[in-house]
């Protein structure tokens, strides 16, 4: 990288420090800028790397450094990085509070994020999705004439909560605001990135894009971590199980609006085997990354409010949706149907909050690693 | 006294193993004129047994004993015997560690140390010490900053009476200026009511110490235990009698009137020592509209670590600003202090109190080099900077600049002074009277009536600091009996300043007292002898005078030279310089030493080499490399001497002459810092010895034959190496040709 001498005027911003405090990084004081976490980790570029520079601007309050800088995203939080602190600043979680306040940033509608990331709040995170689903039951009448069965009296999830005018008229708008909503922040996102750390080097924007996603489906970065090297595991479990429920869902679209057939759908049906095998490795993979944060948290820290709400929105998605299909092939509907509503709230959450959520970490990164790769400031990837 | 020898010979240590006894036996009791059945042979001479025998030889009329053991560094708690002319010889280490056993050389060696010992015991006496009548144990603290009020209320706890001098109207000095201090215990968080405040009221309360307000010392005359100090209050002047000084005069903050690139001059750009008066107000606010700052920067190392300006670290200032960073973000929570530092150095325990400051979110901190304070026009400034570790150049706005500078030692105006007096002398009497007219007396603290001149002297290169002999004993100057502590003697905090005047009082205690048992103050403080001249055959060439390093001996009216013998140390610097030698002590004069050294055996085929031992450093490198077995040549001779200034050329010629075939003399480096306890014996020892190369080159005797080697203490591991070098230089040359006549 040429030398360039630019004179920065910085304005430290003393509410910024505070609130990536609040979102995780309660160390971050205590950072004396020996660099060694820049040292151990696999992860940095070797020019300008992290996440030393970082945590300067993060004592600074230097938001506008911070917010749009790509590397946060470069960083997976292995957490060698916090295990080697010498001064227990845990760089580590500071970047991931620096991310999660990427998100709260670059999120629209803005506002929303501090539902996400206020303990307080996640009662009305849940009450909202409880609360809508209770408005459909008492719509459809099941308090006073009961929940109808289907054909030969099983347990049917479809006629419990008929996708047609409820689940699918809830979930297909709510996609469709998600999705315009991280259009938005990948704009203004890619924008501040330019502006603040663009160097492109050329190339094809194309190939950034194809290279960025063939490395995320191979996860080869989590492999230079040491601490917490069965991260690439569990995470690559969650990842492919998550595709594995999205063909799931795209499948079960297909036989609903193309075949007409709804659910309940046999055992053996490619739909069920696809679903089934992606729910146990959701399950497996997210109770990975719970017992390794357990077991890692002296080197790595325990991680913040906002990851955990998202584990157990995850969990939950899993475990209710396994639970809810035993107990409907049990025929238990006292906890069948519960189980049912339970998974409804928690796809709620998984979705309507994606964009403020630890699930918006899918977008910014890849927005980021693109951005890395075509501006050649990622030479690991090169 | 008629003396009566005992020669004793220990066999432990493998002394009996390595040596002849029976043939040393006969050659000490030859030499000390006893029957060699009279000489005493014992297994573990150090034993209660050992002891015991000796106690007993004495109790019988025994007063002049030789002890052929180990060296006299060690066991001397057990070979003390009070009444008694103890001489120990130095069997085990300069010869059973340092020579091969059971050798005719190892025999010769041994031989020659006893008899060395056995004359040195007939010439000298049992030392009878010097106690001066109407001494005064009184201390004198100048300075009544943290380090004197507390010297002062150690002695006077001590039970000794003290006079505390301070020239302000009021005691405390900066300590006493201060809203509030840096914690001192853990946890370290919070600030602590200045300690000064209460130390005042026990210093003024006290009934062992008198204090002078207001005032100055106008004339300091006398010696230790004889000091007449002439304070001057208010226009009137008193003369006290005292005992001894601590010197803690203090310190000045750098001018920051210096410091315009770094704002200073600014409305709004202010010092360290000006924060503490405006936090006393309850409120940051800035001089130039009044204002509450809430962007506070700090300049660290303002004019510090910079060699355009103070060159050294000042040591408190980090914590310092640490400490007013939180004031300014106690009075507001809003407010940010902003740290621009070179480095952050908090030692000790102050780490846990940096710490704590750096969790603060609002203290922010950041290595830089700061280049400038530049006005925005909204009435704030931009802090300018490079070198940061954001790794570009920075500005910050801030409404509030604080400088943080250093120390200057309240000695370094005159300490200046001096020194440029000392140059322009040495370029003649006119040069000499235009400084005088041109430059501007400072104030002296002290105005001593030492010919070495009226301040405590300063290290070369230590920026005008009080004097320390900083490697040994960090209170001592050369000035015995003042004795320097706390920021006038180096920058440091108030805590290390209040432990550093505790030494220092520690000191001046010991100096009274030892003054007034008549024995030697420090290094050599359990020594009662003196230097005794023969008066009548003094020349008054006042070469003793000029060369004395601690202004002990003066000239009278006459041009006589006289003493002030509470002020010596016992070096014997001056029998070294006196050409009529004339100067002696009870147990080491010129002819003593002359007498060991004609009295080594010298034959023709083997050769001999004298080595003269400085006793501080040399002697113990040569008892460490005799620890570490390692082998010095046979034909070494070892005569410890109290410091190479004490070395008279005299013994040049009686080894010359004897046929002794090199001459070493083994003393402490010399040149910038000294830290020899002595000053400058060795480089008084090596300017006389260049003269004596002349005369021997004349008498056809090879100049390399006498060398003076510098050694460290730490250096042992070298030194047997450089004296068996030196050895074999004289094999080179070859014998001396006086040996045949």
């Amino acid at each position: 990288m040429p030398e360039q001498i630019v004179t920065q005027v910085i304005s430290p911003d003393l509410k910024f420090v505070k609130e990536i405090i609040a979102a995780g990084g309660g160390d971050l004081k205590k950072c004396y800028q020996c660099s060694t976490c820049t040292v151990v980790c696999g992860m940095t570029p070797d020019e300008s790397p992290f996440p030393r520079k970082e945590m300067l601007y993060a004592q600074w309050g230097m938001k506008d450094k911070l917010i749009s800088n790509p590397d946060v995203w470069l960083c997976h939080q292995c957490s060698d990085c916090t295990a080697y602190c010498p001064r227990g600043a845990k760089p580590g979680e500071v970047l991931g509070a620096v991310r999660n306040m990427a998100i709260k940033n670059y999120s629209k509608p803005a506002g929303f994020a501090s539902m996400v990331n206020e303990p307080k709040a996640a009662i009305l995170l849940f009450a909202i999705p409880i609360a809508l689903f209770l408005i459909f039951m008492m719509i459809q009448g099941h308090f006073t004439s009961g929940i109808p069965r289907g054909d030969g009296g099983i347990i049917s999830f479809s006629k419990f909560m008929p996708p047609i005018p409820y689940v699918d008229f809830l979930f297909m708008p709510l996609a469709a605001l998600v999705v315009l909503s991280f259009i938005f922040g990948i704009k203004d996102y890619w924008s501040d990135m330019s502006k603040h750390y663009g160097k492109p080097v050329g190339g094809d924007i194309n190939k950034s894009i194809t290279d960025t996603i063939i490395e995320i489906l191979s996860h080869k970065r989590f492999e230079k971590c040491n601490v917490t090297k069965d991260r690439k595991i569990s995470h690559l479990l969650v990842f492919y199980s998550f595709i594995g429920l999205a063909i799931t869902t795209s499948i079960a679209v297909f036989y609903l609006y193309f075949l007409k057939w709804e659910s309940p759908y046999p055992q053996t049906n490619i739909i069920k085997i696809i679903g089934n095998i992606s729910g146990i490795a959701l399950l497996i993979g997210i109770t990975m990354m719970v017992s390794s944060r357990i077991k890692n948290q002296e080197k790595a820290g325990i991680g913040s409010y906002f990851d955990w709400l998202f584990i157990v929105i995850v969990y939950g998605v899993a475990a209710t949706g396994m639970f809810a299909q035993i107990f409907r092939l049990l025929d238990i509907a006292v906890v069948a149907y519960p189980m049912y509503f339970a998974h409804l709230v928690f796809i709620f959450a998984l979705f309507a909050y994606a964009p403020f959520s630890k699930m918006a970490h899918m977008i910014y990164r890849t927005t980021a690693m693109v951005f890395a790769r075509h501006t050649g400031r990622d030479k690991l990837t090169t | 006294m008629e003396k009566k020898f005992g020669v004793y010979i220990c066999n432990g240590c493998s002394i009996g193993e390595s040596i002849n006894i029976e043939k040393l036996i006969k050659s000490s009791a030859r030499a000390a004129k006893i029957q060699p059945d009279a000489v005493r042979v014992h297994d573990i001479l150090c034993s209660p047994a050992g002891i015991e025998m000796i106690k007993n030889d004495i109790s019988q009329g025994m007063n002049t004993l030789i002890l052929g053991a180990c060296s006299p560094r060690v066991k001397f708690e057990e070979f003390d015997f009070p009444g008694a002319l103890t001489e120990r010889v130095n069997l085990r280490e300069f010869v059973v560690w340092t020579q091969d056993p059971n050798t005719d050389a190892a025999q010769s060696t041994a031989e020659d140390y006893m008899k060395m010992g056995i004359i040195k015991a007939q010439k000298g006496e049992l030392p009878e010490p010097n106690i001066l009548p109407d001494l005064s144990k009184t201390i004198v603290v100048v300075g009544g900053g943290i380090s004197g009020l507390t010297a002062a209320l150690d002695a006077a706890e001590a039970g000794y009476e003290v006079v505390l001098i301070e020239k302000e109207p009021q005691l405390g000095g900066w300590a006493a200026k201060l809203y509030k201090e840096v914690p001192r215990e853990f946890p370290y968080e919070k600030l602590i009511e200045p300690i000064v405040i209460n130390k005042i009221k026990e210093v003024e309360a006290h009934p062992n110490i008198r204090v002078y307000k207001s005032s100055t010392i106008e004339k300091t005359d006398g010696q230790p235990g004889l000091f007449d100090v002439t304070i001057r209050t208010n226009g009137t002047s008193e003369t006290i009698k005292a005992g001894v000084f601590i010197m803690t005069a203090g310190w000045q903050p750098y001018d920051a009137s210096k410091l315009v690139h770094l704002g200073y001059g600014m409305p709004d750009v202010i010092t360290n020592v000006q924060m503490e008066e405006i936090a006393k107000s309850g409120k940051i606010t800035r001089p130039s509209d009044g204002k509450e700052a809430k962007k506070v920067a700090f300049i660290q190392c303002a004019g510090s670590r910079d060699p355009e300006h103070l060159p050294y670290c000042s040591s408190f200032c980090c914590a310092t600003s640490l400490k007013q960073a939180k004031y300014v973000r106690e009075l507001n929570s809003e407010a940010v202090a902003m740290i621009f530092y070179k480095d952050i150095r908090t030692p000790g325990q102050t780490e846990i109190f940096y710490k704590n400051m750096q969790n603060d979110p609002g203290v922010l901190l950041t290595k830089a080099d700061v280049t400038k304070i530049s006005d925005i026009g909204n009435g704030n400034m931009f802090v300018e900077a490079e070198n940061t570790l954001l790794g570009e150049k920075i500005k910050v706005e801030a409404d509030l600049v604080v400088l943080a500078v250093g120390i200057v030692p309240a000695t370094r105006a005159s300490q200046e002074y001096l020194d440029g007096l000392t140059e322009v002398t040495t370029k003649g009497d006119d040069a000499k009277n235009a400084y005088l007219e041109s430059t501007p007396k400072p104030e002296f603290i002290l105005n001593l009536g030492y010919r070495q001149g009226p301040e405590i002297p300063s290290l070369e290169g230590a920026y005008g600091f009080a004097d320390s002999n900083f490697i040994c004993f960090q209170y001592e100057t050369r000035r015995t009996g003042i004795y320097a502590a706390g920021c006038v003697r180096q920058p440091m905090t108030m805590s290390e300043a209040a432990s550093d005047a505790a030494g220092a009082a520690l000191k001046a205690i010991q100096c009274v007292e030892h003054v007034s048992k008549g024995i030697a103050v420090h290094p050599r403080a359990w020594d009662a002898t003196f230097p005794d001249p023969m008066m009548i055959r003094c020349t008054s060439c006042k070469r003793c005078t000029e060369e004395c390093p601690f202004g002990a001996i003066d000239e009278d009216e006459k041009g006589t030279p006289f003493y002030r013998i509470n002020r010596c140390r016992r070096c014997g610097t001056c029998m070294g310089a006196c050409p009529e030698r004339i100067v002696s002590f009870k147990d080491f004069s010129v002819d003593l030493v002359g007498s060991m050294i004609r009295g080594i055996e010298v034959s023709e085929d083997e050769f001999r080499i004298v080595v003269l031992a400085c006793e501080n450093d040399s002697y113990p490198a040569l008892d460490s490399a005799a620890i570490k077995r390692i082998k010095i040549n046979s034909s070494v001779r070892i005569i410890p001497v109290r410091c190479l200034g004490a070395t008279n050329l005299v013994w040049v010629s009686d080894a010359f002459s004897k046929g002794i075939d090199g001459l070493i003399l083994l003393g402490c480096k010399y040149g910038e810092n000294y830290q020899c306890h002595f000053v400058k014996g060795s480089e008084l020892a090596n300017y006389r010895f260049s003269k004596v190369k002349e005369t021997l080159d004349k008498l056809q005797l090879e100049s390399d034959r006498c060398q003076l080697m510098q050694v460290a203490i730490n250096e042992y591991d070298k030194l047997p190496q450089m004296i068996n070098d030196f050895v074999e230089r004289i094999e080179e040359i070859g014998p001396n040709p006086f040996k045949d006549l």
